[in-house]
């Protein structure tokens, strides 16, 4: 069954395959960002960095973490820890994870999510494999249906292509993903007519796409009767963009409409110096808001 | 109606003077300095020995001009006339800019003649790109004959106008820079012994060589800015490797603390078939907005102390420099 993220609640076990860093990203922070919503304690597995790109996409995506973080209702468990729960007994673990959600509940939160970077399962020296450790969380979750909401995801960054069939197989409930361009460097999500978000780099190997993207939505909007005036692209999570990508933005904004702008929201100031080195402040058809575009972005696994 | 009616400002000339000594180093340029000053309210500028520069103090004390200089050369600049004419150009640019012409006195030392003198060869023709458009007049004083004839050869053929008496007159001898650097050579930089690490790369993996250099920077305790600056140099100059030069090119960098050297290297030719300006004279000048491409190498130019290009028998070289 195809789950939407925002529709997720208690008793989903639910598997995500994303199509790089930036998607998973996107996956975990639009998981744990609802769960924090909904007053859940969100446990999460952090290995290989994983937890600094989640809390980097957590803040990119105006997500307040600073409360959770410090009440703990956003709950980190250090690689350390993850990689010792899969060095440990799979009773040991039932026990250890059924403590964990009875002490959420004693705490006042309305249940626990629980996700994170699990490719651990699979080191030398792991307890049990992949699928017995799922196999273990569907158990959880049939025996906490009001309070455990689990989600896992398989990146073919840390898992094998075979592997993530197997898992891919073994879930009954998969998040429904949004449709979008992903090379591994770039992801573009389209937001709605005239707006989409950008996450990743921007370079020589990807720029046709940032062209190509800028004129597709130009003719939705000037194909559209009652679309904003504005082409707006959430920049939030561009880490970088190269000088002829910058100069494609600035040129792209001048060939519009005279009635039309290009609007780059939130803006990095790494990729704005570049912007203003070539020229984007002398562009009147190009105009940076510090908030994002005015549309309600939907949660982004959708 | 007539077109074109606002006279266009003059933009950079470059003249050579023969001088031998600072006494006729002064008695030649003074002259045409105070006409300048007086016909045009020209700004002064000087680069030049303490003692040149005391003589002109005390000689244009009379006219009312202020003389500033440009910046002393730093080691990694004084090995690279590129990067000097590319500072150059960047200070002589916002001293222009309020539309004031500005006249620049400059003066052949030989201690960085190296050894064949190469520097001011390269200094030269690189002056001719960068500072071209811009309200400069820049006279050059060299002796008649200096340790490397190549020196006095070269900076006949690579100045325009020569300064005979208090005029500027054609020089017949002048070359264009192409044609100069091809005639006279200059020597690669020093070899800097093993790198740290060494790449190999394609158009699809720039995200590599980003990586590499951030990784570097963070060893060299550069600041985060500074680091991201030297991450974007080295990524322009990279791309460029990669769609100019050959399908692969290689990156090898050295850390040290509070230095950090990145080297690409690519099996390409010379870009002058693209009617670009000749190799290793690149990013000099800043292209017109409305270039869509050519911009990379001029911005990269900007973001780091020292950026390099020369042409080896296995391809091109470009070796960018950063000091925290």
């Amino acid at each position: 069954m195809i789950k939407l993220a925002g529709d997720l609640s208690s008793g989903d076990h639910v598997c995500a395959i994303p199509d790089s860093a930036e998607h998973l990203g996107e996956i975990a922070a639009g998981f744990v960002a609802h769960g924090l919503l909904r007053g859940e304690r969100v446990l999460y597995f952090d290995d290989d960095g994983a937890a600094d790109a989640l809390l980097r996409r957590l803040a990119e995506d105006g997500v307040e973490i600073d409360g959770p973080l410090r009440r703990g209702q956003l709950d980190i468990q250090p690689e350390e820890v993850t990689r010792q729960t899969f060095r440990t007994a799979l009773p040991d673990v039932h026990a250890g994870v059924s403590a964990q959600l009875a002490h959420s509940l004693a705490q006042g939160w309305a249940g626990t999510r629980l996700t994170g970077q699990m490719h651990s399962a699979m080191a030398p020296g792991a307890a049990g494999t992949l699928p017995e450790y799922d196999g273990l969380l569907a158990r959880l979750v049939r025996e906490n249906q009001d309070s455990l909401t689990a989600l896992c995801t398989y990146d073919p960054g840390h898992f094998p292509d075979e592997q993530i069939d197997i898992m891919r197989a073994l879930h009954r409930d998969h998040l429904a993903l949004t449709g979008a361009y992903d090379d591994g460097l770039l992801r573009i999500v389209r937001l709605g007519v005239g707006y989409a978000r950008l996450a990743g780099e921007i370079d020589h190997s990807n720029r046709p796409k940032i062209t190509n993207l800028l004129h597709q939505q130009l003719d939705a909007v000037l194909r559209s009767a009652d679309a904003p005036a504005d082409i707006g692209l959430d920049m939030a999570s561009v880490r970088f963009v190269d000088v002829a990508s910058a100069v494609a933005f600035v040129h792209a904004a001048e060939g519009f409409p005279a009635s039309h702008r290009l609007v780059l929201h939130r803006v990095r100031p790494r990729v704005q110096r570049i912007l203003d080195r070539c020229g984007a402040a002398f562009s009147a058809q190009l105009a940076f808001d510090d908030d994002p575009p005015p549309v309600d972005p939907p949660p982004p696994a959708r | 109606m007539q077109i074109n009616a606002v006279p266009r400002p003059p933009g950079f000339v470059h003249a050579l003077v023969h001088a031998d000594d600072p006494a006729e180093l002064v008695s030649q340029v003074v002259p045409p300095a105070t006409a300048a000053v007086r016909d045009t309210g020209a700004r002064l500028v000087v680069a030049v020995s303490e003692p040149v520069e005391q003589a002109l103090r005390d000689e244009l004390a009379g006219t009312g001009a202020r003389i500033e200089r440009l910046t002393t050369l730093t080691r990694s600049a004084r090995e690279s006339g590129q990067t000097v004419a590319a500072w150059r150009s960047r200070e002589l640019r916002a001293l222009a800019s309020p539309g004031k012409p500005v006249l620049v006195i400059a003066e052949h030392d030989p201690e960085l003649d190296g050894v064949d003198g190469g520097f001011w060869t390269e200094l030269e023709a690189a002056l001719n790109i960068s500072l071209n458009g811009l309200p400069v007049t820049q006279l050059c004083a060299y002796p008649r004959l200096p340790l490397h004839g190549a020196v006095g050869d070269a900076a006949l053929a690579n100045h325009p106008v020569r300064l005979r008496g208090e005029e500027l007159v054609a020089n017949p001898a002048h070359r264009p820079p192409a044609e100069v650097l091809a005639r006279w050579p200059f020597a690669p930089p020093h070899l800097l012994g093993p790198p740290d690490l060494r790449l190999r790369y394609n158009t699809f993996e720039l995200s590599r060589v980003r990586d590499a250099v951030e990784r570097a920077a963070r060893t060299c305790a550069f600041d985060p800015v500074r680091g991201e600056d030297m991450v974007q140099a080295v990524n322009e100059v990279a791309t460029n490797a990669v769609e100019h030069g050959s399908v692969e090119a290689g990156l090898s960098i050295w850390t040290s603390p509070g230095e950090l050297v990145c080297e690409v290297q690519d099996a390409g030719g010379d870009s002058t078939a693209g009617g670009g300006p000749a190799l290793p004279l690149i990013g000099l000048a800043p292209p017109h907005p409305s270039q869509p491409r050519g911009r990379g190498t001029w911005i990269a130019r900007q973001l780091c102390d020292s950026l390099h290009v020369w042409r080896g028998r296995e391809g091109t070289h470009v070796r960018l420099l950063a000091r925290s």
